[in-house]
């Protein structure tokens, strides 16, 4: 896990960087067992198509650049593409707007990902203290975390009490819970979630300074999650 | 074998055999001499039982004391060193005292790392020498020690000006020191016992981690308080907080509840992120009580130095005024408590007993023109009752056919001979508060309202749990 999550990091730090893109963490995020869509960066057009076909239309299409992190502000990223005629359409656009948004921009390909089924959203972060060191966050997604800034943090590692008890605290747990008659959210995956990003976390504390999951989408009971979109801001190198 | 060891390195600057004040002066209103006075009337109250020497060159003599004109001078009893001369004499002053061999020093003095690069290199320079030397040092910039069961009292805030508090089973510690000695000011006048106080200003060497461990083993002390300002090793402070919530209570009161202002973050967890949401954190991982204020603080401390810890969170009340009942009743809700339902016993043995006119139930209101023999019946059956866990006695004094210190002996008796855990709240003037004194003194911690009781009844099933969970996790 460890090994595999280094020689992603290395890479980027090697290229001088130390925002990764949102490919670079969720490969990341997978190495520990987290939950990512099947995705692929596709550095050609035809490499974009091929991707579509395997994973099957609609897809979403997400142009990576190390210096477009805000990806909706540049219109770099494309919902519900239905076909390859609609593929190649968007492919010009989306390389179109990240030219116009940054003339410089590095462009490290485009990610073609399925399109998802919305869920609750939640977010998972990770800080770094100067006093206490790396800690998680929790917190419901959209206006929650935005306006009411609904979240409760923990310091790592987390234990499965921590984790269970950070759910349970916020003023938004009746969403993930099940209010007005609504199934209840896959609490056990968030849980695990937590879990696995404290052990990233702690393992790679020497490199990672800050972490997004956001949003991410959790489903119904036994139903699993999936982060759909992530960053991680690595440490200067020493 | 680590326990001991700070213990032992601690124990000098709480009962010194001997006391070194360097910079010990005979001008009135001067550090050396407010705490060299501190140390001589404490002598005289036959409280201070090591021996007091002061250190200065220029002095032979102060009120009959023997003044030493330099360290290596000092009678070799001596273990505790208090430094109060300014602070370019300090490091070679560490010197002396490494050289004589004394393990505790306590720098009062101000004007190092708080003011500048110089003052920050002279602190490295101190703590090199205490490094090597085995020696703990507290301040410097500080108050230090006040210990009043053994009359170590180095808060150069003289007596005149700043009352002392008697001795109690709650220790103190405060970064502070402007804050460590206005609280105890106001300590001594509301009646709260301290037990023990250190305020460690710049925390060069000995820090709230050792501290915390070192009030662990001390059995006078039941219940910590701190005021925390900032932690230094953040990691160290938790390993050590997670060990000691496991035996005693911890009290947490952090400054400042507001963001870090305009910390660059580039993420939007990081924005999120400030110094209070990360000390609440560390306060539920480690099972500290995190109060809102100061008045929070020495409610539940005051509870945690007097009650015994409850078995369950069903609340059982007693009063003599209906408002004051319901009020009780949705404070108990609001910190998540139950009322407990009493058992047909009780219920039957009250009806019996009372007057068709007196609410027997929870809350059991013996009206306003009981006597402090319906105080006793209630207490009996509530104390009784397995359905009842802890108890909330209110008593308006103001009425008029109670005798005020009979009640005060029945509820302090029920107190002593419960193992429920009982908590009293007495809500009026002067009058009022002069009996709130007298039960207090009697070993029954008082409430001018019923929802700061409750509060403390809270924070005491709260801490049982935990306790019975085996940790905060």
């Amino acid at each position: 896990m460890r090994e595999e999550a280094l020689g992603v990091i290395e890479e980027v730090l090697k290229s001088g960087r130390t925002a990764m893109v949102e490919y670079e963490a969720k490969q990341v995020l997978k190495a520990y067992g987290l939950p990512v869509p099947e995705e692929k960066l596709a550095k050609t057009l035809d490499e974009a198509l091929k991707y579509a076909e395997e994973i099957g239309y609609p897809v979403v299409m997400k142009l990576m650049s190390p210096q477009i992190l805000h990806k909706s502000d540049a219109k770099v990223v494309m919902l519900n593409v239905k076909s390859p005629e609609e593929l190649k359409e968007k492919w010009a656009l989306i390389h179109e707007n990240a030219r116009k948004y940054r003339p410089d921009a590095e462009i490290l390909g485009v990610l073609i990902a399925p399109m998802l089924r919305p869920g609750r959203e939640i977010i998972i972060g990770v800080t770094e203290d100067p006093q206490f060191g790396h800690a998680i966050m929790f917190g419901l997604g959209g206006i929650f975390v935005e306006i009411l800034k609904d979240v409760t943090f923990r310091l790592v590692p987390i234990t499965e009490k921590d984790a269970r008890k950070m759910i349970s605290e916020i003023k938004g747990y009746p969403i993930l819970a099940g209010a007005r008659g609504e199934e209840p959210a896959d609490i056990e995956a968030i849980v695990d979630m937590l879990l696995k990003v404290s052990q990233l976390v702690d393992e790679l504390k020497d490199y990672i300074k800050e972490m997004d999951l956001n949003p991410v989408f959790v489903y119904e009971k036994g139903k699993g999650a999936v982060i759909v979109d992530a960053r991680i801001i690595l440490k200067e190198r020493a | 074998m680590e326990n001991d060891r700070i213990v032992q390195e601690l124990k000098p600057f709480f009962e010194p055999r001997a006391v070194a004040i360097i910079g010990a002066t005979n001008k009135k209103g001067k550090v050396g001499n407010v705490i060299f006075e501190n140390f001589k009337r404490n002598k005289e109250r036959g409280i201070f039982k090591g021996n007091i020497y002061p250190v200065n060159p220029k002095l032979d003599e102060i009120d009959g004391y023997k003044v030493y004109h330099s360290v290596e001078e000092l009678p070799d009893d001596t273990d505790l060193a208090v430094i109060a001369i300014p602070a370019p004499f300090v490091p070679d002053t560490m010197r002396e005292i490494a050289k004589k061999g004394i393990k505790a020093v306590i720098i009062i003095t101000g004007g190092f790392g708080e003011l500048g690069e110089e003052g920050k290199r002279m602190e490295r320079e101190i703590l090199e020498i205490a490094k090597a030397n085995g020696i703990r040092v507290i301040g410097p910039n500080c108050v230090g020690v006040y210990a009043p069961d053994t009359g170590v009292d180095t808060v150069f805030l003289p007596e005149e000006k700043m009352d002392r508090p008697k001795s109690g089973p709650i220790a103190f510690i405060s970064q502070s020191g402007a804050f460590a000695a206005a609280m105890l000011d106001w300590a001594a006048m509301a009646g709260i016992g301290i037990g023990k106080m250190v305020s460690y200003g710049n925390k060069l060497d000995v820090d709230d981690a050792d501290i915390m461990e070192y009030f662990m083993h001390d059995d006078q002390i039941k219940v910590m308080t701190f005021y925390i300002e900032g932690v230094k090793d953040g990691r160290k402070f938790m390993e050590a907080a997670k060990k000691v919530t496991k035996v005693k209570p911890v009290i947490a009161l952090k400054s400042g509840r507001t963001e870090y202002g305009a910390k660059a973050a580039s993420s939007h967890t990081g924005s999120l992120a400030g110094q209070d949401v990360i000390y609440d954190a560390v306060f539920k991982q480690t099972g500290i009580i995190r109060a809102e204020d100061f008045e929070h603080m020495f409610d539940l401390a005051k509870a945690f130095a007097k009650c015994k810890l409850p078995k369950g969170d069903r609340i059982g009340i007693i009063t003599d005024g209906g408002g004051a009942g319901v009020m009780a009743s949705d404070a108990v809700a609001k910190f998540g408590l139950r009322l407990a339902e009493l058992s047909e016993e009780t219920l039957k043995f009250l009806k019996e007993k009372f007057p068709p006119h007196a609410v027997v139930g929870n809350p059991t209101d013996v009206v306003g023109d009981t006597d402090a023999g319906r105080y006793r019946l209630a207490l009996e059956a509530f104390v009784k009752d397995p359905n009842v866990d802890a108890i909330l006695v209110i008593v308006l004094f103001q009425v008029p056919l109670l005798n005020e210190e009979e009640v005060i002996e029945i509820i302090a008796d029920y107190a002593r001979k419960s193992d429920k855990p009982i908590v009293a709240v007495a809500m009026g003037g002067k009058k009022t508060d002069r009996y709130a004194r007298m039960l207090e003194e009697k070993g029954v911690p008082v409430y001018p309202t019923p929802e700061r009781g409750v509060r403390a009844l809270a924070a005491l099933v709260q801490y049982a749990k935990y306790l019975e969970r085996g940790n905060a996790e």
